[in-house]
């Protein structure tokens, strides 16, 4: 009763606190949108995939750049015990041409139509098998190329130019920091390698199965799909910064909110030596300040967590998008954590809460 | 035999500073019955606040025993005493001690949420104590929105709302002309008589002293009975 009773009455100073908790939340949804931003430029498009694992040559050290596989390699892969299906992929990038002349790179993903590699199609149509020269584009590729459906893009690689005509749009975002492009295995082969019959004939495999993550073999090892992610180029350094700003972030707004509720702690300690000397037991006290901190810090986030989806939007709507990017998980768990962080913060008051004497409520010292 | 509302024997308080040890309490011992009103008097110094403080279970005795009936209250863990007080005490306090950001009614709500009293009884008591106290006009003022008489009086309500055995009041008259002072006064002894409790005053002004039933005289930590007040009216 007293706590949302006092909140109601002292309205500017905890409009103040809330404010502050409103820019704490604000600050880490963020962070935590940005993260998660820059985890979609980095990959998006290895999460979406439709596996459960992904085989990589053994000696690639994990890296889709430098994994290269035989067709007896993959036999072997398909092989494997508790693998359900499978599908060979390659990955090139090469270097696009723009409508306005510029030159950009996107990431060229070979597959084969109707295997678990090949991408949903949101618009126009898939590939048809053994069909050549056609791509499907990445909405983000079309975004920042300004190609079109049905458009011919060239595309440099080796010393020479090949056109591929957009058939199909897909919505599977970057893979390795660019937009990605899924053209026929044939066509991703071609590009790599030119003619040589001897060539690799795919990148990696998915693999759809249980109990496979883990797996190595001679000629080629497999792992989940988290695993594959985190070795992608640059993304270890960049997932420690991203947490290392998220954790920081809980930490200052656990700081922050503590110290505002321990000062108001502070300046109540008269009041609160009379609640005690009415009869009042720390527990009520500190329930009174509990409902204070619950309720300021769940308006400071739902004032801060749309407010942060509303920037998003606002961001990726500019000419040139910072990526960041929100889910339900990431949005519910900055939630949570910072509700937590706001307790632990007012936990810090309780030990003053404890100490307080009731005596002084008769004016005398502690 | 009944059991006093109150018994107080050989209760002493040493204070321990810097300087040397202070006896605020010197083996006070006395008992009272409930309806009784007593008023303890004395100067600046003299103890009686401290008196009042452990007989209120605020401080621990150094020797001694608090009974409030029959209940030996030096004895209960500081769980047990905030029950104490909860339940058989009513404090009005020197500076009346109001949550300044609440109501004169909501003062007294929080009292009962604090002792645990359904809120459709609470609000009940609280409007027949604030219109008893003629304050039923005044009960949707702020704290800080009332005079000192009517914060006093509120005090006094609060007091009253747990319906405790004991009403401790220290110097309630402190803030407050004499006219007004005589007024809680007697609003304070009314309610005591009509609810049959036992009410402590503590207050340096004998004319306040005078109107109750009995003035007990602490000088340096000593605590004797005075004289009958009838005599001294």
């Amino acid at each position: 009763m007293l706590g949302l009773l006092e909140l109601r009455r002292r309205r500017l100073q905890f409009t103040l606190i809330g404010l502050i908790v409103t820019l704490i939340s604000y600050l880490v949804a963020m962070i935590n949108g940005l993260g998660l931003g820059l985890n979609e430029l980095a990959g998006s498009a290895l999460r979406n995939f439709d596996a459960d694992a992904i085989a990589y040559a053994e000696t690639s050290g994990l890296s889709v750049i430098r994994s290269e596989l035989s067709q007896d390699t993959i036999d072997a892969i398909l092989s494997t015990p508790g693998v359900r299906e499978g599908a060979p992929l390659g990955y090139v990038a090469a270097n696009v041409r723009y409508p306005d002349g510029t030159i950009d790179n996107a990431a060229f993903l070979g597959f084969d139509p109707g295997t678990i590699a090949e991408p949903r199609v949101v618009e126009g149509r898939s590939l048809e098998p053994g069909e050549r020269g056609v791509m499907l584009a990445d909405r983000a590729f079309l975004r920042a190329s300004g190609y079109r459906l049905g458009d011919t893009v060239p595309v440099a690689l080796r010393l020479q130019t090949r056109e591929f005509r957009i058939v199909g749009v897909v919505e599977e975002g970057y893979f390795f920091f660019q937009p990605a492009v899924y053209i026929s295995r044939s066509d991703w082969r071609e590009l790599r390698y030119g003619q040589a019959d001897d060539a690799p004939v795919a990148s990696i495999v998915l693999l759809k199965g249980k109990g496979l993550p883990g797996t190595r073999a001679p000629g080629f090892e497999i792992v989940d799909k988290g695993t594959a992610f985190a070795n992608i180029e640059g993304v270890a350094g960049q997932q420690s910064t991203v947490s290392a700003l998220r954790a920081f972030g809980y930490l200052i707004g656990a700081l922050v909110v503590g110290v505002f509720f321990y000062v108001l702690t502070l300046q109540k300690v008269p009041h609160i030596g009379v609640l005690k000397a009415l009869g009042a037991s720390n527990s009520y006290v500190f329930r009174q300040l509990l409902a204070q901190v619950l309720t300021v810090s769940v308006l400071g986030l739902a004032v801060a967590l749309p407010l942060a989806l509303a920037t998003g939007r606002a961001i990726q709507r500019l000419p040139n998008p910072v990526p960041i990017a929100f889910d339900t998980r990431t949005v519910a768990t900055t939630a949570v954590l910072l509700l937590v962080a706001s307790l632990v913060g007012a936990a810090f008051s309780l030990r003053r809460i404890l100490g307080t004497d009731p005596i002084i409520a008769l004016g005398q010292q502690q | 035999m009944s059991v006093p509302a109150l018994e107080v024997i050989e209760l002493s308080k040493t204070y321990f500073g810097a300087a040397e040890p202070v006896e605020a309490v010197k083996g006070a011992t006395f008992s009272a019955a409930a309806g009784e009103f007593l008023a303890i008097v004395g100067p600046s110094g003299s103890g009686k606040t401290t008196l009042l403080a452990m007989i209120g279970g605020l401080l621990s005795p150094m020797s001694g025993t608090v009974r409030v009936d029959g209940v030996a209250i030096d004895r209960l863990d500081a769980r047990k005493l905030a029950a104490f007080r909860r339940r058989r005490v009513g404090f009005v306090f020197q500076s009346n001690n109001l949550i300044p950001y609440l109501t004169a009614r909501e003062n007294l709500l929080l009292m009962a949420d604090i002792g645990g009293v359904d809120r459709k009884t609470a609000r009940v008591r609280a409007d027949r104590l604030l219109d008893e106290l003629g304050l039923a006009h005044r009960a949707n003022a702020l704290a800080t929105e009332l005079s000192g008489g009517e914060r006093q009086r509120v005090a006094i309500a609060r007091a009253l709302m747990n319906d405790p055995a004991l009403i401790l009041v220290d110097e309630p008259t402190a803030a407050l002309d004499s006219a007004r002072g005589r007024q809680v006064v007697e609003s304070l002894k009314a309610e005591i008589k009509s609810r049959n409790k036992l009410g402590i005053m503590v207050t340096h002004d004998l004319a306040m002293a005078a109107l109750t039933d009995r003035i007990l005289e602490m000088h340096d930590g000593v605590l004797r009975e005075l004289s009958p007040t009838a005599s001294m009216e």
